[in-house]
């Protein structure tokens, strides 16, 4: 019984090294050169190279972006190799570490927009955050449907878009009979700055990733 | 004494279940909740159906246990969700003796896992908090009391049965890992000391969370500078807070010890983190992340401290005895 004393303190021990050297802070998520041309990540590096510039280490945007590249690209490696052995646990013993939550604002975010075409004319019908334009809220507007779409409006998750586009044409297929297209998009815009809302400057900004699909009803 | 056999007495002081059992309690509320707003608002199809089936992905055939099962077809999903309400359940109740709560703890566990990594598009950390804490009761065995297995074996809720502090204290650590780590990645210009410390205003911005257009906090922007910069520093420095929790739980510490005792910093900690939780419910969709943070604070209270606590409730709503 005593020995299991000694035994269950390493055990306790090792559990405690092996969630902190999961948590440690890693780019996990920002390993991908095309989120890094998002304005909201231009934003940051801008910001953080003229902080370096400041502090007497001047660095063009190029250098900074392959200086940045090179040391996180060996900092993952290492990190893979370290908890290469320690996997199995998190895995079974559902003990994963990821806390990267709101490290970096997101400057330039998206709003989901669907609109179908009745009649000739399109008509919004779902807006992310809208009180007017609500079909299907329950679904879109439930967090774990949020931050599936949150994700389709950047370009590495080009290949899930269309099928959620599909997926939305299908839901619309059954609400709007009389449809005969459905249009769906993201309002990409940069945020206000508390000045600017202040002095009522009107929101900049654009549609992107417009996608349309043919629905049942006659033209 | 090595230190050694010192860590290893201090580990197994025994110490009453409560602040213990009040996080299975929350946990197992917890499941049940995230579970049970899926099947509510009818996001289950669109998430966790494959595309051959109404689903807007192709899910695979999902993680080992859903293999095991036969891949996801919509009644096995719904079937799985279920029965992890249902395992939830048995948590929240207390269900079962050291083996047996283990076992449910660890079935609740896996189906959840079963469900969440169906979709890695479609959820977050707080799936990852959830099974963590589920984890964390696995190890603990924690339905002494405050249980239906307290009512079995001793005929009331509650028992003076008691648990190793390595129980409460895996909880505390895990608290202080989620806080510190997603502290030390905040690096944002927008975060960090030096910047404009505006990463509160554009987080309320966002409209991926916002219950409805936080437009207005520009009128009150300075009030979400010291929200960032108080945030920021009380993730950054959760450390102190384990100091704190530690220090707390004897007269040791020296001289940072005594400091850390009459300042309350522990209690400080958890005042600010609590209202940091409930002001972010209150105006972002997060899922919920917010309830199971919540589910970690009990530990943080000693389990003497519930129960004089309990006392003072207990005899401020007694009626008056005529005399």
């Amino acid at each position: 019984m005593s020995a299991w004393r000694h035994v269950r303190t390493l055990l306790v021990l090792a559990h405690m090294l092996a969630i902190s050297l999961m948590a440690f802070p890693a780019p996990s998520g920002g390993m991908n050169r095309s989120a890094w041309k998002d304005p909201s990540v231009q934003a940051e590096f801008k910001a953080w190279r003229q902080r370096l510039a400041g502090w007497g280490y001047e660095l063009t945007a190029e250098q900074f972006e392959e200086e940045l590249w090179q040391v996180a690209s060996t900092y993952m490696g290492a990190r893979t190799a370290v908890l290469q052995p320690l996997n199995p646990y998190f895995m079974y013993a559902g003990t994963w570490q990821s806390w990267r939550m709101f490290v970096g604002p997101h400057t330039h975010p998206a709003r989901l927009r669907v609109e179908v075409e009745r009649d000739g004319a399109w008509e919004l019908v779902y807006e992310g955050r809208s009180w007017e334009h609500t079909w299907n809220s329950a679904i879109f507007d439930h967090d774990r449907m949020r931050s599936a779409v949150f994700r389709y409006a950047w370009a590495r998750y080009a290949r899930t878009y269309p099928r959620f586009v599909d997926w939305v044409a299908r839901e619309a297929r059954e609400d709007f009979p009389e449809a005969t297209r459905v249009r769906v998009s993201f309002f990409k815009y940069r945020t206000r700055s508390p000045a600017e809302v202040r002095a009522g400057v009107p929101v900049e900004g654009e549609v992107i990733l417009p996608k349309v699909r043919t629905l049942g009803g006659e033209p | 004494m090595s230190a050694w056999s010192r860590l290893v007495d201090w580990m197994d002081t025994p110490e009453s279940g409560t602040s213990l059992a009040l996080v299975r309690i929350l946990t197992g509320g917890v499941v049940l909740r995230t579970i049970g707003a899926v099947w509510w608002s009818g996001v289950t199809q669109a998430i966790w159906y494959d595309a051959a089936h109404g689903g807007i992905r192709d899910l695979g055939r999902g993680n080992f246990l859903m293999k095991m099962l036969g891949g996801p077809t919509p009644e096995r999903v719904d079937g799985m969700m279920a029965l992890t309400m249902l395992l939830g359940l048995g948590v929240l109740l207390g269900m079962g003796g050291p083996i047996a709560s283990r076992v449910i703890a660890f079935a609740t566990m896996q189906c959840f896992m079963s469900l969440a990594d169906l979709n890695g598009h479609a959820g977050g950390s707080y799936d990852e908090l959830i099974t963590n804490l589920l984890w964390l009761l696995v190890l603990a065995g924690p339905t002494k009391t405050l249980s239906l297995e307290s009512l079995r074996t001793t005929g009331s809720w509650t028992s003076g049965r008691s648990l190793a502090r390595w129980t409460r204290l895996l909880v505390v650590f895990q608290a202080i890992v989620m806080y510190a780590t997603t502290g030390w990645q905040k690096v944002s210009a927008h975060w960090v000391p030096g910047g404009d410390l505006s990463a509160l205003y554009y987080i309320l911005q966002q409209p991926t969370w916002q219950h409805f257009d936080h437009s207005w906090v520009a009128w009150v922007y300075p009030l979400t500078q010291v929200g960032t910069i108080v945030s920021w520093l009380w993730e950054v420095t959760a450390p102190l807070w384990l100091l704190a929790f530690v220090v707390s739980l004897g007269q040791g510490g020296g001289r940072i010890g005594r400091w850390l005792r009459l300042l309350h910093v522990r209690e400080g900690y958890l005042v600010v983190g609590m209202i940091f939780h409930v002001g972010v419910a209150a105006m972002m969709n997060i899922g919920p992340f917010t309830w199971a943070s919540l589910c970690l604070y009990p530990a943080f209270i000693h389990p003497w401290e519930w129960e004089r606590a309990w006392g003072r409730l207990a005899r401020s709503t007694e009626p008056p005895t005529a005399t």
